[in-house]
């Protein structure tokens, strides 16, 4: 893919003749790039000093360490991955491999990298200080970070037009601030990045307007948070399918760390699938904490509460009473939430008829029935034999877990509110 | 306190304090915040247990709900200006291509009325939303199951409910649950006061 119009000219030269030259400007660019990088690196000297802070910092953060240093190093990494590898299509090689990572010294020098080329340096290092003190940078936020690092550095400015080494040595400068502008709280830059976009999709039409021997074209004004998109071979360049295809490379980017945190998705591909998954995913944690409420409000004040006294008495019956008159008499609400075999084998029982009715929501009604000590894994379609209490709470939710998952394929678009009432119903619908 | 407004209040307390261990910095927080404290109950909840904390969480999340306002009335104008073209002849793929485009915007709406506060997002920042939300649900779920281990060994005497370790992989996880149980385990004795 050398042949695309991507050869840093250094003066208008004929794209088609690429190779020798690239290879001599990719040298004379590198060379020029380290010079820079030296001097730039013993003007930042000092800066060091927040660095050996904010090392130690990381060292106890632990695991952000492993995200947040990958973006450090792919920010630095770019340029001479850039010009060694060329331009390979979709992806900037080499990023991070080559580059030993170091915890003491690595953490400096790639810091030192950055503040070289952002803007803002202390309030960069103040604000991930902060945001690691708090220790409560969240899983998210270090995957995006380290994905959109990688991700925004992909990108490069496209032209049909001759990329000059100029415009190159911003489009690093701009990758490297990129990459460092993601350590700080993403969600600080999302909007000015939102902005960046569509005011680069903008220069980028305008560029694709002007003719190409554009060398004198050295944009002095250096706009930091440029987001640079690069045209694929065979694509359309204008603004908007450009965007367009900004916002969809996010989407499947975010898709994917949804992949990992999704349990049994890794087979799933595309939106439409994974969207399911995870809304059953997130349906089913929402009625387990609801669930797990009940049985709260349940547990919490009976403190004091006898277990076999209570249900010795009481049939299975019981539990047909409507929840909001079981609140009201002590006595009654015992019962309800305790089970004894004989309850046990009519529910299996019920089980077994009700196999039509949508099955999570029937899981769920029968635990909202019983929540203390129910042996759960009756629930379990496959065996309608009892168990013997105590269950494991493990068992409890993890079995409530699989039926509402494995049978969540049939996805209502409705998520029903567990509100009283409906309990209440449900309750009289297993008798 | 009868059941279910035990149940209720006990939800409430958890569902705010877990947005409060993301405070003010992600949407689902500030909105379930905002909505907590629309209704009286919840308002004393919220001041409760919000009070040591920020006060412009607060007013982030009450600035929440005009944004919303506006969002959802520039939604409105665009859905009623908008003119939908069918087209008619169209090939296979492109069919298909259309269907799935429903399937997914039908799943994306029903994905942003479970997440709180997720009508009023684009598309990317609902998956982030989502994804911070995912995490901390699951920890949510898993405070609340300790606690009623804790809870029920107390009340039964057994020692085998007490012991549920499952392993926590990731760090963060475990730093918010701590958070969270922590603010969790105060708002149940706070419930007990306020009944």
């Amino acid at each position: 893919m050398i042949n695309r119009a991507l050869l840093p000219a250094g003066g208008g030269e004929n794209m088609l003749h690429c190779t020798d030259m690239t290879v001599l400007e990719r040298q004379r660019a590198r060379i020029k790039w380290q010079q820079e990088q030296q001097q730039q690196f013993q003007l930042q000297q000092q800066e060091i000093s927040y660095f050996t802070e904010l090392a130690d910092v990381f060292h106890q953060a632990g695991v952000h360490e492993g995200g947040l240093s990958e973006v450090v190093t792919r920010s630095v990494k770019p340029d001479p991955g850039l010009v060694d590898n060329g331009w390979n299509n979709d992806h900037v090689v080499g990023y991070g491999v080559g580059l030993p990572y170091n915890n003491g010294l690595g953490f400096e020098l790639n810091y030192g990298a950055i503040s070289r080329t952002s803007s803002c340096p202390p309030e960069a290092v103040a604000a991930v200080a902060e945001a690691t003190v708090k220790g409560s940078e969240s899983v998210v936020s270090d995957m995006i970070s380290s994905g959109a690092g990688r991700e925004s550095s992909k990108k490069r400015k496209v032209d049909k037009a001759v990329a000059e080494e100029d415009t190159r040595d911003k489009r690093i400068k701009g990758c490297a601030e990129q990459g460092e502008s993601k350590i700080t709280e993403k969600n600080n830059n999302k909007n000015s990045r939102n902005n960046n976009t569509n005011k680069n999709s903008n220069s980028n039409k305008e560029n694709s307007d002007e003719t190409s021997k554009d060398n004198s074209k050295v944009s002095e004004v250096q706009k930091p948070d440029y987001i640079h998109v690069r045209a694929r071979r065979g694509q359309a360049t204008d603004s908007h399918s450009l965007a367009e295809r900004v916002r969809r490379e996010k989407i499947s980017e975010r898709m994917k760390y949804l992949q990992d945190l999704v349990p049994g998705c890794d087979k799933i591909t595309g939106k439409a699938g994974m969207l399911d998954e995870i809304i059953n995913y997130v349906q089913s944690l929402q009625r387990q904490v609801e669930f797990l409420s009940m049985k709260l409000a349940a547990a919490n004040p009976r403190l004091d509460f006898n277990v076999d006294n209570l249900f010795a008495k009481e049939a299975f019956p019981a539990c047909s009473i409507n929840f909001p008159t079981i609140g009201m008499s002590s006595d009654m609400t015992n019962p309800a939430y305790l089970q004894f075999n004989p309850a046990q084998q009519q529910l299996v029982a019920c089980c077994g008829l009700d196999m039509g009715i949508d099955p999570p929501d029937m899981a769920l009604k029968r635990t909202t029935s019983a929540p203390v000590s129910i042996p759960e894994t009756f629930l379990d379609s496959s065996c309608f034999t009892q168990t013997h209490p105590p269950p494991t709470w493990d068992a409890d939710l993890q079995n409530l877990y699989n039926v509402a998952f494995d049978q969540g394929r049939q996805t209502s678009f409705q998520t029903q509110p567990f509100t009283g009432s409906i309990e209440a119903s449900n309750l009289k619908m297993e008798m | 306190m009868s059941i279910l407004e035990r149940k209720k209040a006990i939800k409430l307390s958890a569902d705010i304090a877990l947005a409060s261990t993301r405070a003010g910095r992600t949407c689902w927080s500030r909105a379930i915040i905002a909505d907590a404290s629309k209704d009286d109950d919840g308002k004393v909840l919220v001041q409760h247990l919000l009070s040591p904390e920020s006060e412009r969480l607060k007013k982030a999340s009450t600035g929440l709900a005009m944004e919303n306002k506006r969002v959802r009335c520039k939604k409105i104008l665009k859905r009623s200006c908008c003119i939908k073209r069918v087209r008619k002849g169209a090939s296979k793929v492109v069919l298909a291509k259309s269907i799935s485009k429903r399937i997914v915007k039908r799943r994306t709406q029903v994905l942003k009325s479970l997440v709180p506060g997720g009508e009023f997002m684009d598309d990317i920042s609902l998956i982030e939303e989502t994804l911070d939300y995912m995490v901390s649900l699951r920890a949510q779920v898993d405070v609340m199951r300790r606690s009623l281990a804790k809870a029920t060994e107390v009340v039964n005497g057994c020692a085998e409910y007490a012991n549920k370790d499952e392993g926590i992989e990731e760090y963060n996880l475990y730093v918010r649950e701590h958070d969270y149980m922590r603010k969790l385990m105060g708002n149940l004795y706070l419930i007990h006061r306020i009944e």
